[in-house]
């Protein structure tokens, strides 16, 4: 009984860690206009600020990257990441409201740190 | 007796690591058969300086810091004389990662579950000799994905690893008069981690600790650690290897413990990086303090009591 007791937790474990979160529905009424960087490539410990202009009502954004890090929130963050980054790294952002979402991603090139170089 | 208890270190060395820091409580033999441990641990640990190689990095025009509270629920049942059960499930009360008055990120939350087959290979009482093989898999049950405002927090503040890990290790301890001199030897494995958008892999970890531990009272055990942690480089997209990552630290790690009455423990201890050499551009260990309290209870000792009792009335 013991045994069976260990192997249901084991499987109730490995599901939860398993389960994937619910993704919202497309939009036919949210467009992305543009999602650009005004800096690409960016050193390594620099930012970047990404813009996206987006048409649609009640909009909300949320953003995403695989390496490095966002500062801020809405249309327009910072992005930056550290030495061990280096390399492209994506960032995806999402335009949602009431009738789903839509996004895009861009690809952001980081290059090794530099001490006095911009 | 409670030869050692935990003693742990959290892996702040490379950037964008997550997950819970590694408390393991291999450095004890198994169990016996029918003892439960119960466990609660608290720890606090802090970043030091970037380093590069063996040296502090001073050209980042900024500070950046880092520090946790991290607590851990563990459980331990001798299932058999030469089998010890062992769970465990960490919590982050806060993952905080600032560069003060610029930015901060906190994620907070469960962290990951594990579950450890210990094995109890070899233990001589009249020799005072045991050797106990430990293999176990971390589970990614918490966050990896948590969120503030709708903007995904970095990697290194998220609760959860990402991604399962295996682990295999050895731990012998020889008694020698009052003193116990043991060994701890692991491995762990970091599976890929790959989801929508995040593709990475942690390096492989080796750990080699030995430990010495003396008793000079009856309810009062020091313990003194000397450790080394190594960890191999991450690969990314395209199997690129990730070249600020990896490092291989090495760490003193002083512990007392206080054994009260009817079977409760209470250890503090603290972790104390003697040697850091880090790849590439990375944020250091700083230091580690931590407290566990445990309870153990033998069932088989309970029922010898309950029968003693019975037969003398």
């Amino acid at each position: 009984m013991k045994k069976i007791y260990l192997l249901l937790f084991i499987a109730g474990v490995s599901l939860w860690a398993c389960s994937k979160k619910n993704d919202m529905t497309p939009s036919n009424d949210i467009k992305i206009i543009s999602l650009t960087a005004n800096f690409n490539p960016v050193m390594a410990y620099d930012t970047t600020v990404i813009t996206v202009e987006a048409s649609g009502e009640s909009l909300q954004y949320g953003w995403v990257v695989n390496h490095g890090k966002i500062k801020g929130s809405g249309n327009s963050i910072k992005y930056s990441a550290c030495q061990s980054c280096i390399g492209h790294n994506t960032i995806t952002c999402r335009v949602f409201n009431d009738t789903g979402e839509v996004s895009d991603t861009i690809m952001i090139r980081v290059t090794p740190y530099h001490p006095g170089k911009k | 007796m409670i030869l050692l208890l935990v003693q742990g270190y959290v892996v702040w060395a490379q950037c964008c690591t997550s997950g819970n820091p590694f408390i393991s409580d291999a450095e004890q033999p198994a169990l016996q058969s029918r003892v439960l441990t119960t466990s609660l641990a608290y720890r606090y640990s802090h970043s030091g300086p970037y380093y590069s190689r063996d040296a502090h990095f001073t050209e980042l025009p900024f500070q950046e810091i880092a520090n946790s509270n991290y607590t851990e629920l563990q459980i331990g049942y001798g299932v058999t004389n030469w089998l010890t059960v062992l769970s465990e499930l960490g919590y982050f009360i806060n993952k905080t990662l600032e560069t003060p008055g610029i930015d901060s990120y906190k994620g907070y939350g469960l962290g990951d579950a594990a579950l450890y087959l210990k094995f109890n290979a070899y233990s001589n009482s009249r020799l005072r000799l045991s050797i106990s093989p430990t293999i176990g898999v971390k589970f990614p049950v918490g966050m990896f994905d948590q969120e503030v405002d709708n903007v995904q927090l970095p990697i290194s503040v998220q609760p959860s690893s990402g991604g399962y890990r295996y682990m295999a290790n050895l731990f012998i301890s020889k008694g020698l008069g009052k003193i116990a001199l043991a060994g701890f030897a692991s491995y762990e494995y970091s599976q890929l981690i790959q989801s929508d958008n995040f593709y990475y892999k942690y390096g492989d970890q080796w750990i080699g600790a030995i430990y010495f531990n003396y008793r000079p009272w009856k309810r009062v055990i020091l313990d003194l650690q000397i450790r080394n942690e190594y960890r191999g480089k991450s690969s990314r997209e395209n199997e690129e290897i990730v070249e600020s990552s990896g490092y291989d630290v090495l760490f003193f790690t002083p512990q007392v413990t206080y054994a009260f009455k009817h079977d409760w423990y209470l250890s503090a201890y603290g972790d104390i990086p003697i040697y850091k050499y880090y790849n590439g551009i990375q944020m250091s260990f700083g230091y580690a303090v931590s407290l566990r309290l445990t309870k153990k209870i033998d069932f088989i000792a309970i029922q010898a009591r309950h029968k003693a009792n019975k037969s003398s009335k």
